[in-house]
């Protein structure tokens, strides 16, 4: 069961990974207010794997996840989904991969106020014209637990209520890899904790690879494998985290940053 | 509190641009049309009127005491140019022989013919240097006998003539040709804004305009010092009494003034409906604007409220960025609504109907208006918002992302607008059982139509909802980006109201002008042609003018012409009003003109017996067999006259029919006919007999020949100044709905950065994100134009249920073409406008979607 819904991504030969970048760097301005925002970074995603991002504030973390998603443009260095090589594609090939292959979750929620939650969860697919899968619709309604809200607009939901659309939108397409950009940030801990708990099942039930940024050592617990970034530099990465062990390393990354 | 207020105008620059282009534009029509419309009256007084400056005293034949009888020769001769030169105080005494000619160009169509004021002719009086110092020649020479013209510059330049042609001109009667040697110069105003001058030799037009040896005016200069009235009574003394008469020139310019107001009054009409017009919609455009602006930075103003500004600081400041803004807008409007003003003329002029020339007059009005409009409706619409928001805490509007709009308020404006829209409606309803298109029924449709636009304004916001939900079936055609098109202009719907009002506004008067225009102008088709039996119609310009008689021998005479029917046309009063008389002939006029009788009928008009139309019998209150007092033409006693028969309005008959002999006895012209109806054998209908008809006629200037269809169209042909009208509305509507439409979206995408980032995100490429915004322009487009042409025609209807009781041909007869065209150019000002906003929106990055705002 698990297994069944990958079927639907047999068209992109898989490599193991999701996604990965080698020797990426991206480097804001130039000359005086040269920034280096991220230095030769090389990290890789496992399929159906959950990974968190962690670093203190300006590590660059938000940055990597951009340019691993094909939101932003990098510097030098390359970055893959599966097989595809970003820095080939123009504009619109981008869009597609963005639309078809890549899903989002962001801090905001970012839902159209104008649009329903039924139709924020199917709007990737409306762009792509395609017509949702509905027994796959279905379950990932009713995974997140919204079968009954699914008239209401945004505004008419709580702030838990809106990111668990925005998980569901993310999950609707089947796509290669979902990108979380602090999905926690706005939502109380216990909200929190349960759209935490979607993505976790996602990963262990419908076999999606999932990647997070967070600064947040419990919703980092959550994932299976958590790297960790400071000066734009990856330092470490650590496996079956739990808040408690985050949290230290988290410190000592702290201090060595004041100390060096 | 000014220093926020400046930085902020600079702030940003793109809103600065778009308000500043709305406040400009809006100034710039108003006081364009304005300008126009002040330079264009001023235009016409000066086409006109004559120049008295540097003539103190006319002295001018006076009018023979009724019943004198007979012509008298003229008193002005040269022995009293004489005696008037000498007399104290009198520095010159020119005298002068007036009058009209219309000349044909050298294609042989009649010149800048119509308006008699406009095609004047003088004689060439040589001073004590043997030249005229009122005509200086430019070329060539002066006249010297019959044979021979002198024509002005600006003539010789319009007709195409050269000094050695031979120009075709009539006075009144016969043709004359004569061969142009000399060109001349004049400062006639009444000539140098789009008329003609003809120059003769004295003894031709003393010939052609007094008598021989005798002039038409004398006027006299006065030396300096000399005070004008009393020169008058000086030259009065000299005059013989009884026969001419002496008239200061200040007098005569006051006198000529009334004169030409009355003449010109109609003309301001229509520049001043343009400049009311752009100034209502002008002033939506600029309220719009400032109303998004300031609500956008609701939230700017909740942090200046919150790090401790008061409500006044925080109102003064917006009023004195409204202030500044305005002023500097104002300032460019003005100056852009001069340029308006210049190009204006010249796409208002038909060939026929010219507009004439002048230089633009900036009066008081325009610099008022562009101050009122650029500063006070800049400083109003950014009032009534900033204290809104200024009212509302501030950790609320800290908050806030526009909340839709209480009930209350709705419900308020939903009684309002339903309360006006009941008024209006009842108005224009009440009126579909008048009788006539009296000026009292014709106010109270036109208030109809005011409230009823008013209303549909009002209740704008509210039909947006339902309205856009219709249109939203077919933009949901184009998938998601037309439902996230649909919903973003439902989103707002007091935004997409107001931005759409402009459209309602123009397209409402469009749609109205456009449907009553038609219907009448059919109306008038049928009835021109039920009314007419005649093929072709030859006639003089005016009653003041008269077909030469040897014409009407070779018209009767051309091959294929069945009848030749004289008519003399001239004026009746009667019942307290000048009427229309036509004198014909009892015995042809059946064959000519196709007449209805109500009651009585035409074989008993005689001498002493006339036929009266419909309306005068309804108004005067007779019928068949009653009396009427009246008087035709020149004659100054009441006649009884005998009503023989009532027939239904014709336009050929005109108001009376009267035998040819009395009309002819009286005329101004005695004896002479205005009109030759004809009617040719039915296989001789043909170009060719048209113009042998015309050659008949001896090509003469003064004299029309038309077939049915010209006279058809002739009868549309007051409706010429209604389309002028209608395009031109048109025109401002299009362009101020563009750029509010520009606004707004430049505005809500502004707005919605996050949220294109977001459609960005999740894989909406460019050509989506532009084909959204493009569909949401069109939505609010279409809803503006949708309601207008509701209203339009609803007031079209009332308006025309007024002119079917006046007129019975009338039916409402949409013209499908330009209600078509309407639309059309309505979705076109939805793509046009939606360019630029959903280019910036196309180039915004997904990231957006992320970043801190």
């Amino acid at each position: 069961m698990t297994t069944a819904p990958f079927d639907a991504l047999a068209p992109h030969p898989t490599t193991g990974f999701a996604a990965a970048t080698s020797d990426l760097s991206k480097v804001h301005g130039s000359g005086d207010t040269r920034v280096v925002a991220l230095d030769r970074v090389s990290v890789s995603f496992r399929e159906g794997e959950f990974t968190a991002i962690m670093g203190p504030s300006g590590c660059g973390k938000s940055t990597l996840m951009h340019c691993a998603a094909g939101l932003d443009s990098v510097s030098s260095g390359s970055v893959r989904i599966g097989t595809t090589e970003l820095s080939t594609l123009g504009d619109r090939q981008l869009t597609e991969l963005r639309r078809d292959r890549i899903g989002f979750i962001f801090q905001a929620f970012n839902l159209l106020p104008t649009l329903t939650a039924l139709e924020n969860i199917t709007l990737p697919l409306s762009i792509a014209g395609r017509r949702p899968d509905q027994q796959w619709l279905d379950r990932v309604v009713s995974m997140v637990g919204l079968s009954q809200r699914l008239g209401h607009r945004p505004g008419q939901l709580s702030g838990g209520q809106q990111q668990r659309v925005a998980v569901a939108r993310a999950l609707v397409s089947r796509p290669s890899i979902i990108f979380g950009d602090e999905p926690t940030g706005n939502l109380d801990s216990r909200a929190g904790a349960e759209v935490l708990g979607f993505l976790r099942d996602s990963v262990r039930e419908l076999g999606q690879t999932v990647v997070m940024v967070t600064h947040d050592p419990v919703a980092a617990g959550y994932a299976d494998r958590v790297v960790f970034l400071s000066d734009g530099r990856l330092v470490d990465e650590m496996s079956r985290p739990t808040p408690d062990r985050v949290l230290d390393r988290m410190k000592a990354l702290d201090s060595r940053v004041r100390t060096s | 509190m000014l220093r926020t207020a400046l930085r902020n105008v600079l702030a940003n620059k793109a809103r600065l641009v778009t308000t500043v282009l709305a406040v400009c534009l809006g100034v710039a029509f108003v006081c364009g049309t304005l300008v126009f419309a002040e330079s264009s009256a001023a235009a016409y007084r000066a086409a006109a009127s004559k120049d008295f400056a540097g003539i103190a005293v006319t002295v001018t034949p006076k009018q023979p005491p009724p019943g004198a009888g007979g012509e008298q020769a003229g008193a002005l001769d040269d022995a009293l140019v004489r005696k008037l030169a000498e007399a104290p105080g009198v520095a010159a005494a020119r005298p002068a022989a007036d009058g009209s000619a219309t000349l044909n160009d050298a294609d042989g169509r009649p010149l800048r013919a119509g308006k008699a004021w406009a095609n004047l002719a003088a004689a060439y009086v040589p001073g004590q240097d043997g030249k005229d110092g009122r005509h200086p020649l430019v070329e060539g020479r002066a006249p010297r006998d019959g044979g021979e013209l002198a024509v002005d510059s600006g003539t010789a330049s319009a007709g195409g003539f050269k000094i050695g042609d031979t120009v075709t001109l009539a006075t009144d009667g016969p043709v004359l040709k004569k061969r142009l040697v000399g060109i001349v110069r004049t400062s006639d105003s009444r000539v140098t804004a789009g008329g003609t001058l003809a120059v003769f030799d004295k003894a031709t037009a003393q010939e052609l305009y007094a008598s021989p040896g005798r002039y038409t005016s004398i006027d006299v200069s006065a030396k300096p010092g000399t005070d004008e009235f009393r020169l008058a009574e000086t030259v009065g003394a000299l005059l013989p009494a009884d026969r001419a008469e002496a008239v200061t020139g200040t007098a005569q310019a006051s006198r000529q003034a009334t004169y030409t107001d009355t003449l010109t009054r109609g003309h301001q009409k229509m520049p001043m409906v343009f400049a009311g017009v752009s100034l209502f919609i002008g002033s939506f455009l600029i309220v719009n604007t400032f109303t998004m602006l300031v609500a956008r930075r609701t939230r700017e103003i909740a942090l200046l409220r919150a790090i401790g500004a008061s409500r006044r600081q925080v109102v003064r400041s917006v009023l004195w960025e409204a202030f500044v803004l305005g002023l500097v807008s104002s300032a460019a409007g003005f100056v852009l609504g001069l340029g308006i003003a210049s190009v204006l003329p010249g796409l208002l002029s038909t060939s026929q109907d010219r507009l004439p020339d002048g230089p633009l007059v900036i009066g008081p009005l325009p610099v008022v208006a562009a101050l009122g409009v650029g500063v006070g409706v800049t400083v109003l619409a950014a009032w009534l918002p900033s204290r809104k928001a200024a009212k509302v805490a501030p950790i609320e509007a800290l908050r806030a992302d526009g909340r839709p709009p209480t009930a209350t308020a709705s419900r308020v404006r939903g009684a309002a607008g339903l309360v006006l829209l009941a008024v209006g409606g009842g108005l224009l309803v009440s009126l579909t059982g008048a009788k006539d298109a009296s000026e009292a029924n014709l106010q109270n449709a036109m208030y109809g139509c005011a409230l009823i636009v008013v209303a549909l304004i009002v209740l704008a916001p509210l039909l947006a909802v339902p309205v856009i939900r219709l249109t939203g079936r077919l933009t949901g055609r184009f998938g998601i980006t037309g439902h996230l098109a649909r919903e973003n202009a439902l989103r707002d719907p007091r935004r997409t109201a107001a931005t759409a009002s402009a459209l309602i506004v123009s397209t409402a008067l469009v749609a109205g002008l456009a449907v009553i225009g038609n219907s009448t102008g059919q109306a008038l088709d049928r009835k021109a042609a039920a009314g007419l039996g005649a093929d072709y119609v030859i006639g003089s310009r005016s009653t003041m003018t008269a077909i030469d008689p040897g014409a009407q021998k070779r018209v009767a005479a051309t091959p294929g012409v069945r009848t030749a029917a004289g008519v003399a046309d001239s004026t009746v009063f009667t019942g307290g009003a000048v009427r229309r008389i036509a004198g014909v002939d009892p015995a042809t006029v059946g064959e000519v003109m196709r007449l209805d009788f109500a009651g009585g009928s035409l074989k008993d008009l005689g001498p002493g017996r006339i036929a009266v139309s419909a309306t005068v019998a309804r108004e005067q209150g007779v019928g068949a067999g009653g009396r009427v007092n009246a008087r035709i033409g020149q004659n100054q006693e009441f006649t009884q006259y005998t009503v023989v028969g009532v027939y239904a309005d014709n336009p050929t008959a005109g108001d009376v029919l009267g035998s040819l002999a009395d009309v002819q006895r009286d005329s101004f012209l005695p004896g002479s006919v205005q009109r030759i109806l004809v009617r040719a054998d039915r296989a001789a209908v043909s170009k060719a007999t048209e113009d042998r008809l015309r050659a008949a006629a001896g090509n003469s200037p003064l004299v029309q020949v038309k077939d049915r269809q010209a006279l058809v169209d002739e009868a549309a042909g007051s409706l010429a100044d209604l389309l002028t009208l209608m395009y031109g509305l048109l025109a401002i509507g299009t362009v101020i709905s563009l750029l509010g439409i520009v606004n707004t979206l430049a505005m809500s995408v502004a707005d919605r950065t996050r949220e294109i980032g977001v459609l960005r995100a999740v894989g909406m490429d460019r050509a989506g994100i532009r084909r959204m915004i493009r569909l949401e322009s069109v939505t609010v487009a279409a809803f503006g134009t949708l309601l207008g042409l509701a209203g339009g025609l609803f007031g079209a209807w009332g308006v025309g249920s007024l002119t079917n009781g006046a007129m019975k041909e009338y039916s409402l007869t949409p013209p499908w073409g330009t209600l078509l065209l309407v639309c059309l150019l309505s979705l076109t000002i939805g793509v046009l406008a939606a360019a630029v906003p959903a280019r910036r929106a196309a180039a915004l990055s997904p990231l957006e979607t992320v970043a801190d705002r």
